[in-house]
């Protein structure tokens, strides 16, 4: 569904502020729209506050926040909405609180997509991923039909890599790098095992990766690591300790605070949540910042997945992939493990996604078919038509047959 | 060259209110992002494998600006060196408790935490009390830490003081920052006094327009007396962020300063007829640095005058209670 320019004024002209800003705000920036969802669960309640008080967007900038629950989310919800507004945040602009995902996400510029369907008794991992797809399927089309042009979409809940995958397919008007799934939390974590092991401060630790999938197949890697500038394994000079300590507890660190707290981790998933969306808007310099977006085919990642690699956030919602950096045998194992798991995700899913009926094919992907056939190359011409829409599989077939 | 860290003790460090406060303090955003922090957190044994998750939440957090962690149940380590303290640790209010019983439980606890404080911490220390009955908490706590200057301890009201400024500015559909002259006066119980008497938004006077007296009697006072009562019954839980809110925005108006008047339970001097020996809630200036000036010469009208002596005789009763239990 193409949006024309004129669904777009309309919806801008919407979405004016109808009370005149007091001279007080002179000094701060109109206000960026962000969406939440699942806002009133943990990391939601740990999330608005923090947002509210301006950490997230700058101590100048307005906010006017939307918070999106399931009906069953709307009453808990309006007791968030009432502390929101006991907490007198002057740079709270508007709190709305809905459960219309268009209302929820009109002319968002960020959307914090923290609400998941959780895993039941008895369910099983495929039934928790149809579960999820349905969501994410949802709110990708509203997205895509209600967000702001440039919106960045922060993908929280779980299974995140695939859900940000399926959201983004079901918003063709989207660029794919307009979803990220959030691997900040393991970064974090990884960057205080490594301080604590080299007896470090955490804020010299840099240049922590996680590649891969939010999940226990992630691979933490601490091959271009940095303490104080220097490179980490020539200060933990402990492969043993990487491999069997580390890259183990940072993997189950999750259900290490679960066993602790009793709860899962709201306070540092949403820390982490923050420190994402703020380091894309604000920007953080040189640093990696450790982002799962859709693979570029770098690091021989299958292209359209979602998969965290190490970034570089210049600001304004803009980031950079760090490529070609040296992998050595043992990380590419790893790496190699954790797409393996992403590309099964993905597949068990697929059957949910939008049908490639409707997805343009490019013209040199139709020109490199047609080189291919003319030349006989039957496997080339099998593996371009591999990832093709049906009725070009037809084409291919019917065209075979008739050769 | 970098600032050194101060060291902010908080006690009930397990619970609902400090795992919001304590991401905030750890963030830098209550005393600044070039202020790190220590952080000593105090729990009662039972407590002591949450607050080890707690812990393990904090360090995943990777925040830049938290300088180091601690975690206890003895008193004397987690007071050590503080510069703050923040008293949110209480015994709580159970069904068909008497304000006697909460009394009686709460007077060890923090009788006890003044001798640690008044051992332990730095010589300048800055307390707020948090937990409740919190005034008269504050005043067992100054009884019993003499070496802690009075005027470095306070208790919570901005909470109320918060909620007094988002009802004024959310009846008169207008931005809370252009809300001025409200106050909390007294106790921090169902006597507190929001006080919107001189209510501004941008310098211009409001009260007549929120309905003056009797719709702010009827109506304005008890909306704020009910708001923590109303949080619990939509979310099923207390209000832990506002509160933490609150408890951010005190310490960061004593320590740092603030532009506006706002409110906090300092020891009465005799101001409005106040007697003194108890902490009252007064509309205050905070020049910075722990410096604290309520501020005198307002005029207290009849309709006000009567919601002041309720919760000032509340607060005197309150003290005799409290001095007689500790016989």
């Amino acid at each position: 569904m193409l949006r024309t320019a004129a669904s777009n004024a309309m919806r801008l002209g919407a979405s004016r502020a109808t009370r005149a800003l007091s001279t007080k705000n002179a000094d701060l920036l109109p206000p960026l729209k962000v969406a939440v969802t699942g806002a009133a669960g943990q990391i939601g309640y740990a999330l608005v506050m923090r947002i509210a008080s301006g950490e997230m967007l700058g101590k100048d900038q307005l906010i006017d926040l939307n918070l999106i629950e399931t009906e069953a989310g709307m009453s808990p919800l309006r007791g968030v909405m009432m502390e929101l507004e006991d907490g007198a945040f002057p740079l709270l602009s508007s709190v709305t609180a809905t459960s219309d995902l268009n209302k929820g996400f009109g002319d968002i510029n960020y959307a914090m997509l923290v609400g998941a369907s959780p895993r039941g008794p008895g369910m099983e991992r495929s039934d928790l991923m149809a579960a999820n797809a349905k969501i994410f399927a949802e709110q990708g089309k509203a997205l895509n039909t209600s967000a702001a042009v440039n919106a960045k979409v922060l993908v929280v809940g779980n299974p995140a890599n695939t859900n940000a995958l399926v959201a983004s397919e079901n918003a063709p008007d989207m660029w794919e790098e307009q979803f990220i799934a959030m691997t900040r939390l393991d970064q974090s974590r990884a960057q205080a095992l490594l301080a604590e092991k080299a007896g470090a401060d955490v804020k010299d630790v840099d240049r922590v990766i996680i590649w891969g999938n939010h999940s226990a197949s992630q691979y933490p890697d601490l091959s271009h690591a940095r303490i104080g500038g220097k490179w980490a394994k020539s200060i933990v000079k402990d492969d043993k300790w990487i491999k069997d300590e580390f890259i183990p507890r940072v993997q189950k660190r999750g259900a290490e605070v679960i066993s602790a707290r009793g709860a899962s981790s709201a306070a540092s998933a949403a820390s982490a949540a923050l420190d994402t969306v703020r380091d894309l808007h604000l920007g953080s310099g040189d640093a990696w910042q450790s982002n799962a977006v859709v693979s570029d085919g770098g690091y021989g990642i299958h292209k359209g997945l979602w998969y965290s690699v190490p970034t570089i956030c210049k600001g304004d919602s803009h980031f950079r992939r760090v490529q070609r950096l040296p992998i050595d045998d043992f990380s590419a194992k790893m790496m190699t493990a954790t797409e393996k798991e992403l590309i099964e995700e993905r597949d068990a899913v697929r059957h949910l996604l939008p049908g490639h009926e409707s997805k343009p094919v490019s013209w040199n992907v139709l020109e490199s078919l047609q080189t291919s056939f003319e030349e006989g190359d039957m496997k080339a011409v099998d593996e371009i038509a591999k990832e093709l829409p049906a009725q070009f599989k037809k084409g291919v077939k019917t065209a075979k047959a008739a050769a | 060259m970098t600032v050194s860290p101060i060291t902010v003790c908080v006690t009930g460090a397990a619970g609902q209110i400090s795992y919001s406060l304590l991401s905030m303090l750890a963030a830098g955003n209550v005393f600044g992002p070039e202020q790190p922090v220590t952080l000593h957190l105090l729990e009662i044994p039972p407590a002591l494998p949450a607050l080890a998750g707690v812990v393990m939440e904090l360090l995943d957090g990777a925040y830049p600006l938290l300088h180091s962690v601690t975690q206890t149940a003895d008193p004397s380590i987690a007071f050590a060196d503080a510069d703050i303290a923040v008293l949110v640790g209480a015994f709580p209010r159970r069904a068909g408790m008497e304000r006697k019983d909460l009394l009686q439980k709460n007077l060890p606890i923090f009788k006890r935490q003044a001798h640690a404080l008044n051992e332990h911490a730095s010589k300048h220390v800055k307390v707020v009390v948090v937990g409740n009955p919190a005034n008269t908490n504050a005043m067992v706590l100054a009884a019993f830490a003499p070496d802690i200057p009075r005027a470095n301890i306070s208790a919570l009201t901005r909470l109320d003081h918060n909620r007094t400024m988002a009802q004024v500015a959310a009846r008169l559909d207008v931005p809370v920052q252009s809300v001025a002259g409200v106050c909390i006066w007294g106790n921090h119980s169902s006597t507190q006094y929001p006080d919107i008497t001189r209510a501004t938004v941008d310098n211009a006077p409001v009260f007549d327009k929120l309905g003056g007296f009797e719709i702010v009697a009827r109506d304005f006072i008890p909306t704020i007396q009910k708001r923590g009562a109303e949080v619990i019954k939509a979310r099923g839980f207390s209000s832990a962020m506002s509160a933490a809110s609150a408890i951010a925005d005190h310490l960061r108006s004593w320590v740092c300063g603030e532009d506006h008047i706002v409110s906090m339970a300092v020891p009465s001097d005799g101001s409005y007829g106040i007697k003194e020996g108890v902490f009252f809630s007064f509309p205050v200036r905070c020049m910075g640095d722990g410096v604290v000036e309520i501020v005198k010469g307002i005029e207290i009208d009849e309709f006000s005058k009567r919601y002041i002596d309720a919760t000032a005789e509340e607060l005197y009763a309150e003290r005799e209670e409290a001095l007689a239990l500790l016989e």
